[in-house]
Formats: structure tokens, C-alpha cells, sequence
């Protein structure tokens, strides 16, 4: 359990710390101070970027084979090809869909049984050797076994997805409930509240950092799950995009469709990085879960 | 104060022994040995003693939140059992939920109690009422990390009051504070109980603390607890005036209770502060 | 404990073998479920003949080898970023941009540049390991009390010196906290490599355990072999992790 309650815990406010563009603002900063900060860092971003990309052209040059190293210009062509003909909407789509299904199943299935696992010590001690057993064996180690059973196409990538999530979500929801103040459940006791409301309002804000921070890793090791299983089995999505390209040698589209992977990995992120903030404002204040 | 012992307590401790028992090699230890204390309506009584005497113990008990091994624990005539809306505590670390701003920590015990609760236009008065009497104005909307430590002592002690319960349990309220702080929030906590008011309009206090000063200048009544194990030594009566001001340390009197106490005591916490480690 | 207690962790594993078992007597005739018998006894053919361990043990040589040159070069970057300032501001929109790309989409850019063998699979495993390692240095040599670092200085000891002796340490326990997500992750990913390399590869060159597994589906349709595969990856999973912790335990004597 140890294992992951560190991961969830410890490589959070490594992200955060890895951005010195959010440094602290130690000063009271004026309106115009915050955006010449903020334009800075676009400005070390575009630098940044820029000398990578030139590197990178030369590199093509200097390699000379477009299927080996294709050129930043024509991967960038590749891309504006496959916005004008929608064909990466298609993929964006198949594996987004996917995505949305496993990703909400794995919460709501994750959590709940993260709440009884940390509420009630009988289930805990039931499934948790079950839990144990089953997290080291990777969604991917289930692969040829899912292709087995569900065949090449929609169930396999979600169902992979589901394992993936499934596991970092449960984990840290059981750490949340487990290691919830429990001064402040006596609190909630001595104020004559019931246990529906302590739960309510106190176990489940509680946990809720953890919890979040389980969707987080949860959503990562999901994604990049899925991306194999698109990649191995299944008829459509950005993994199976890629092959595609590959064998085809197109390397500029195989590019631009990495590039569409990151990108979506990111947004994913950022997207739950932004409900931690919404949901969890007072965990902002340097408790070292954000 | 002779009257005090006319009146029936209105807690009462008899015979009170905790025993804990390790869970794997069972061994017992004896926390506390036949403690017998009357609280009475309306009064304030606060447990001295050095570290590791069971001070807190006690309080959690009286607070329903530990059971006594044996002896027996009534208020009011009824056995306490549970924690219940009529006992308020505040804790030492204030154990404000981080989660809700000072408003909704306050509004907490009046809102969501099983023994009833109020609807939102009582609550909203109730606590309007106690954020002002603790004067924290202005602070409503603040999350508990946003605050400073006698602020978060202040809501802590406003969110007790607003359940309007019949007796306050302080468990060492003003030991993270700095000693202005305490200076100031001390004063204030006699104004709020009420000094000015007869004794049947004040909430029954107990208040644990290892300060001597500030219990005898907040107490009617000192008990003095003893360790291995907990057990009350002394329990000594406070015949200062009241209402009571800063200048009352100055006194000859005010010395002369707080060095009783010291000297009832400091052998023993001078062996705790060798032994413990 | 009482016996009741005790017994407690096996009921719900016991209780699913048995399930198991029972389907798959139930649906002998029409499927090619196996039974957990048949996995004991494949399990034990594939141990004593070598094939599994040898397998593992090539899959594992790939995952030691990208991890020890991430690992390291993380280090220097890791460490550079996060002391000298102009360094790390300019490399974090580099870093940042290439961490969400999960490392299986790079498989295919590994297949056409390094072919199907073992430097590959290193390329993706390294990629993998890399941004774990990457964060938890920067993060780790971040953390470092700077009181702690004022305290050295004022004892006349010098910049480097410090470094060995102040700010490593210090960072030692972030250290183990990406090494050890970075083997988890690199571990998952060589199965997918070796997976995809089979799938797409037809079978040959790749080796290693992800490439049983995928042998296994693809031409002797043998599910209790899979099944074996998927034990002897949790397993060696397990064993990477604990073998982690226990020098992280070794090592860092002032955390126990």
C-alpha cells in the first residue's frame, strides 16, 4: 500500500516545483507586474522551443532521409493535412470516447470501494491481498489475454484503460479515508453530528486531495495503457494511428499524431489539475498535496 | 464558595480508572487510578499536572470520545456515554476542518447535529452572533490555513459555542500560542464565559492546561493531578475576585496560589523532563 | 489474532480460483478457458525448461540497461536544472513538452530508426524512465533545506564538496522515490514494447517476455501460457520494487 500512497503523494509537488515560470511571489505584485511574468514565460517558452526546432530541422538535414527524421516543416504539414481532412478527429474521437467511458468507470467503481476498503476494516482486510495481487501485473500484461477474450476492437482499449486507472484510484482513495485526521472526526463527534454528515463532510473532503491525486496518476498510467492496446489491438484511435503510419513509412503523419498524443496527455492533466484547484482550495496552502 | 458543596455536581466522577491494554503483547498500563471530582454548575475548573498525568484523558472522557475501565461518569444524573451536542470541547490543535471557511466551521455543530438541528435563519443569527463575540469580523470567509493562531484559537472557540452546549471542555486551548496571545485570549475567555453574570447563567468550564498562572487566573477550582498513574492530588479553591484583571498576577495572593501549586508539582516534572527520553 | 483473522486475506483469492475452476469445468466443451490446474502445470514446464526465467531475464537486461543511462543522465540534467537557474528556466518548457507523450507512441519512430531488437526496446524504456527520474532530482535537489546548505558554507567547506556531501544526501530519498516509479513504469513499457514488436513484427527477434506472451496468443493459442507470463511479470514487478525499497532502507539509515 506504501508504494503507492509515495507516488501519489511525492511526485506531485515535484510537477509543480519543476516550473520556475509559477515562481512564489514573495512581493505583493501589481496587475501589470503578474502579466510582464506571465509574458516572460511565453517569451522562455517560444525561445526554448525555437532552439529545439532548429536543432531538430538541422538534424533532418544533416540526416537527409524524410522517412527516418522527417523535417519540423513537413511534420507540421503532416498535421495541417490531417486537421483539413478530419481524419484526426476520427482518432481523437475513437480514443477520447474510450477514454471518457473507462476513465469514469474506474472513479466511480475506484472510489467506491477505496471508501469501503478505508471505512470498514473487515473489507479492507478482504480485498486488499486481492489489490496487491492483481496492481503489479501491468494493464499492458493483460494485452494478448484481452484480445483473447474480447477480440480485436472497442471493448479491448477500454477495458485496458479501466485496469490502468482502476488501480492508482482505489489506492489512493483508501489512503485518503485511512489517513484522515481523526481529531477532526472526534470534532465532528463532540458537536452531536451524525455519522452520514461526518462522512459527508468531513471523511470525504478529507480524502479528497488523495483521491484526486489517484485520478491524476490513475489517468496518466491509463492513458498510456490505452495508447498500447490502440497500438496492438484495436481498429481505430491515435495508437492505432501511428502503426498505421509507421507501416505505411509516413513518418511526418506517425509525428504528427505523437504530437496529438502528448497533446491530449497534457490537456488531460491540466484538466485535472484545475478541478484539484477547484475542489480542493485549501489544500493550495503548502500541505504538499495541490 | 461554601455553597459550592451544597449543590448537586453537575458532573460527576467517581472512582474513575483507565487501563490500556497493548495490543499485541497485552501488557496493561494504568493511565489513571480512582479519580473522583464534582464539577458544579457554572463553574470553572481547571486540571494542572505534568506531562503525561492524564489530564487529557480525563477531559476525553468527560467528552464521551473514551470510556472509563471502571468507575463511573454522570452528568446531569445520566451516564455519559457518547459524545453529545450538550458537551463542547476545543481541542489543542483546534482541529478546524480545513475544508470550510470560519463561517461554515462555526455553522458545523448547529447545522448538522442528529439533536436539533437549527434551520438556516437561526444558524445564520447564531453565528453572526459568536463570530462578532469572538471578534472575528471581517474573517468569515477565510479557509482555517488562511488564519493566524489566535485566530484559528478564536473560531475554534466560537464553533464549540455556537452548539450552544451546557458544559465547555478546554483541552490545553492556548499551548501553541505565543505568550502574548495567551495574555490577551485569556482575558478574553473570562468575558465571554462571564464573569459578570450569576453563577446559573455561566456554562460549566473545564479547562486543562499545564500553565499554573493561567489557571490560577482562570479558575474557581484547581485540581491537581499526579503521575504513574493519574490521580488527583490536590484540589485547590481560587478565592480571587472576579471579575478578574491583568494586574491581579501582581498580587501577593496570585503568588502565593501559584507557588502552592509549583511546589506540589516540580519534583515531578522534574523527573519528566529526565525520564521521557 | 484468532484464526478467523488470520484466515481472512485468503478468502476472497480462494473463493475467485474456485469460481474459476468451476466455469471453466462448466464451459469445458465450448471454450479454451483454461483451469488453474493447467497453468500449475504449464507454469511448472516453462520454469524447469528455462524458457520463462531466461525470458524475464532478457526483458529485465533491456529495462536495467535504459533505466541506467536515463537514470543517469537525469541525474546531471535533474541536478543542473535545479541549481543553476538560467538552466533549468530554459530546459522546463523542453521537459514539459515531452513528458505527457506516452513512450508506446514512440515505439513505431524506435522500430524505423534502431529496427526491432534490444536498442529499441533500451530507447523506450529510457524515455520512460527518464521524466520520473527527471522530476523527483530537480525536485529532490529543490527541497534541500537551504538552512542546512548556509550551515556547510559557514563551516568553509566548498561548493562542491557540498555537493557531495550535503545536497546528494539530501536528495538521496527523492532519488529513490523516481527510481522507483521510473523501473515501474520502464518495466510496463518493455512489455508493451515486446508486445507491439511481436504483433507487428511477426514474431521474430525481439525476444523476451513480452514476445512469449505475444507468441503465446498469436500461433500456439495457449492461454494458460499467457496467463504464466502475466504472473512471472507481476512477479518480477514485485520483486523490482521491494528490491528498491530495501536498499532505499539500506541506504538512508536516518529515514527509518
Amino acid at each position: 500500500m506504501a508504494a503507492q500512497q509515495d507516488n501519489g503523494l511525492t511526485v506531485q509537488p515535484a510537477r509543480t516545483a519543476a516550473q520556475p515560470g509559477a515562481a512564489t511571489p514573495g512581493w505583493p505584485t501589481s496587475a501589470d507586474q503578474r502579466i510582464w511574468t506571465a509574458l516572460g514565460a511565453v517569451f522562455i517558452y517560444l525561445r526554448s522551443m525555437a532552439v529545439f526546432l532548429v536543432i531538430w530541422h538541422l538534424g533532418s538535414r544533416w540526416v537527409g532521409n524524410a522517412i527516418l527524421l522527417p523535417s519540423p516543416i513537413d511534420s507540421a504539414e503532416a498535421l495541417v493535412e490531417l486537421f483539413a481532412d478530419g481524419e484526426i478527429f476520427d482518432n481523437v474521437t475513437a480514443s477520447l470516447s474510450r477514454l471518457g467511458v473507462s476513465f469514469g468507470l474506474a472513479i466511480v467503481l475506484g472510489v467506491s470501494l477505496g471508501f469501503a476498503m478505508g471505512m470498514n476494516r473487515t473489507i479492507y482486510a478482504m480485498v486488499d491481498p486481492m489489490v496487491e495481487l492483481l496492481r503489479p501485473i501491468s494493464g499492458i500484461a493483460w494485452i494478448p489475454l484481452g484480445m483473447f477474450i474480447l477480440g480485436v476492437g472497442e471493448a479491448l482499449p477500454t477495458a485496458i484503460m479501466f485496469y490502468g486507472a482502476f488501480f492508482p484510484i482505489v489506492i489512493n482513495t483508501v489512503v485518503g479515508v485511512q489517513a484522515v485526521n481523526p481529531g477532526l472526526v472526534q470534532a465532528a463527534r463532540v458537536l452531536g453530528v451524525s455519522q452520514r454528515a461526518i462522512v459527508r463532510h468531513v471523511i470525504w473532503p478529507a480524502a479528497l486531495p488523495n483521491i484526486l491525486v489517484g485520478a491524476r496518476l490513475g489517468a496518466g498510467a491509463g492513458w498510456m495503457a490505452m495508447v498500447a492496446a490502440e497500438l496492438i489491438g484495436a481498429p481505430s484511435g491515435l495508437g492505432f494511428a501511428i502503426e498505421w503510419y509507421r507501416e505505411l513509412l509516413m513518418t511526418p503523419k506517425v509525428l504528427a499524431f505523437v504530437f496529438i498524443i502528448g497533446l491530449l496527455g497534457y490537456l488531460l492533466d491540466r484538466l485535472l489539475r484545475g478541478l484539484q484547484r477547484r475542489l480542493t482550495p485549501w489544500a493550495q496552502a503548502g500541505g504538499g498535496l495541490t | 464558595m461554601e455553597t459550592l458543596e451544597k449543590m448537586t455536581p453537575k458532573i460527576c466522577l467517581g472512582g474513575i480508572t483507565k487501563e490500556y491494554i497493548a495490543p499485541r503483547t497485552g501488557q496493561r498500563t494504568l493511565a489513571i487510578a480512582d479519580v473522583s471530582l464534582d464539577v458544579f454548575q457554572g463553574e470553572f475548573l481547571c486540571i494542572v499536572g505534568p506531562s503525561g498525568c492524564g489530564k487529557s484523558t480525563i477531559l476525553n472522557m468527560i467528552a464521551g470520545l473514551a470510556r472509563p475501565s471502571r468507575g463511573e461518569l454522570v452528568m446531569d444524573g445520566k451516564p455519559i456515554r457518547d459524545p453529545g451536542a450538550e458537551r463542547g470541547v476545543v481541542f489543542q490543535d483546534y482541529a478546524l476542518f480545513p475544508w470550510k471557511t470560519v463561517r461554515e466551521n462555526i455553522e458545523f455543530g448547529p447545522r448538522y447535529r442528529t439533536a436539533g438541528p437549527l434551520s438556516a435563519s437561526e444558524r445564520d443569527r447564531i453565528v453572526r452572533h459568536y463570530i462578532d463575540l469572538v471578534s472575528l469580523t471581517g474573517a468569515e470567509n477565510k479557509y482555517p490555513h488562511e488564519l493566524s493562531g489566535g485566530m484559528r484559537q478564536r473560531c475554534a472557540f466560537a464553533r464549540a459555542l455556537a452548539n450552544e452546549p451546557e458544559v465547555l471542555l478546554m483541552d490545553e486551548p492556548f499551548a501553541a500560542l505565543d505568550a502574548q496571545t495567551r495574555l490577551i485570549l485569556q482575558e478574553e475567555l473570562l468575558r465571554i464565559w462571564g464573569e459578570e453574570l450569576p453563577r446559573a447563567a455561566r456554562k460549566t468550564v473545564v479547562f486543562i492546561t499545564h500553565g499554573i498562572d493561567e489557571a490560577v487566573y482562570l479558575a474557581d477550582r484547581v485540581a491537581v493531578m499526579s503521575n504513574n498513574p493519574g490521580h488527583i492530588k490536590t484540589i485547590m479553591t481560587v478565592d480571587l475576585p472576579r471579575p478578574r484583571r491583568e494586574s491581579l498576577r501582581a498580587t501577593a495572593e496570585f503568588q502565593k496560589l501559584a507557588d502552592a501549586i509549583w511546589q506540589l508539582i516540580r519534583h515531578e516534572a522534574y523527573e519528566a523532563t529526565i525520564d521521557r527520553h | 489474532m484468532s484464526l478467523h483473522l488470520r484466515l481472512r486475506p485468503f478468502i476472497l483469492p480462494l473463493l475467485l480460483l474456485a469460481l474459476w475452476q468451476i466455469a471453466a469445468m462448466a464451459y469445458a466443451q465450448t471454450s479454451r478457458m483454461p483451469v488453474p490446474g493447467d497453468v500449475l502445470t504449464m507454469g511448472w514446464t516453462l520454469v524447469s525448461s528455462g524458457e520463462l526465467p531466461l525470458a524475464l531475464l532478457q526483458s529485465l537486461k533491456r529495462v536495467l540497461l535504459g533505466f541506467a543511462c536515463a537514470a543517469s543522465l537525469a541525474l546531471v540534467v535533474g541536478t543542473a536544472m535545479a541549481a543553476f537557474e538560467p538552466i533549468g528556466r530554459n530546459l522546463d518548457p523542453i521537459v514539459e513538452s515531452f513528458r505527457p507523450i506516452a513512450p508506446i507512441a514512440l515505439l513505431p519512430l524506435a522500430i524505423l530508426w534502431f529496427g526491432t531488437g534490444t536498442p529499441a526496446a533500451a530507447f523506450i524504456v529510457g524515455y520512460a524512465a527518464f521524466f520520473p527520474m527527471l522530476v523527483n532530482t530537480i525536485h529532490g535537489v529543490r527541497s534541500i533545506d537551504q538552512g542546512v546548505i548556509r550551515a556547510a558554507r559557514t563551516l568553509g567547506v566548498s561548493r562542491f564538496t557540498i555537493l557531495r556531501t550535503v545536497v546528494l544526501p539530501g536528495a538521496l530519498p527523492n532519488l529513490f522515490v523516481g527510481a522507483r516509479l521510473a523501473l515501474g513504469v520502464a518495466w510496463t513499457s518493455i512489455i508493451a514494447a515486446e508486445l507491439a514488436v511481436g504483433a507487428k513484427a511477426g514474431g521474430g527477434g525481439s525476444g523476451g517476455i513480452g514476445q512469449m506472451m505475444f507468441v503465446f496468443y498469436a500461433y500456439s493459442v495457449d492461454l494458460s501460457g499467457i496467463i504464466v507470463c502475466m504472473i512471472g511479470v507481476g512477479l518480477v514487478a514485485l520483486i523490482i520494487d521491494r528490491g528498491v525499497r530495501a536498499l532505499e532502507f539500506w541506504m538512508l539509515p536516518w529515514k527509518r
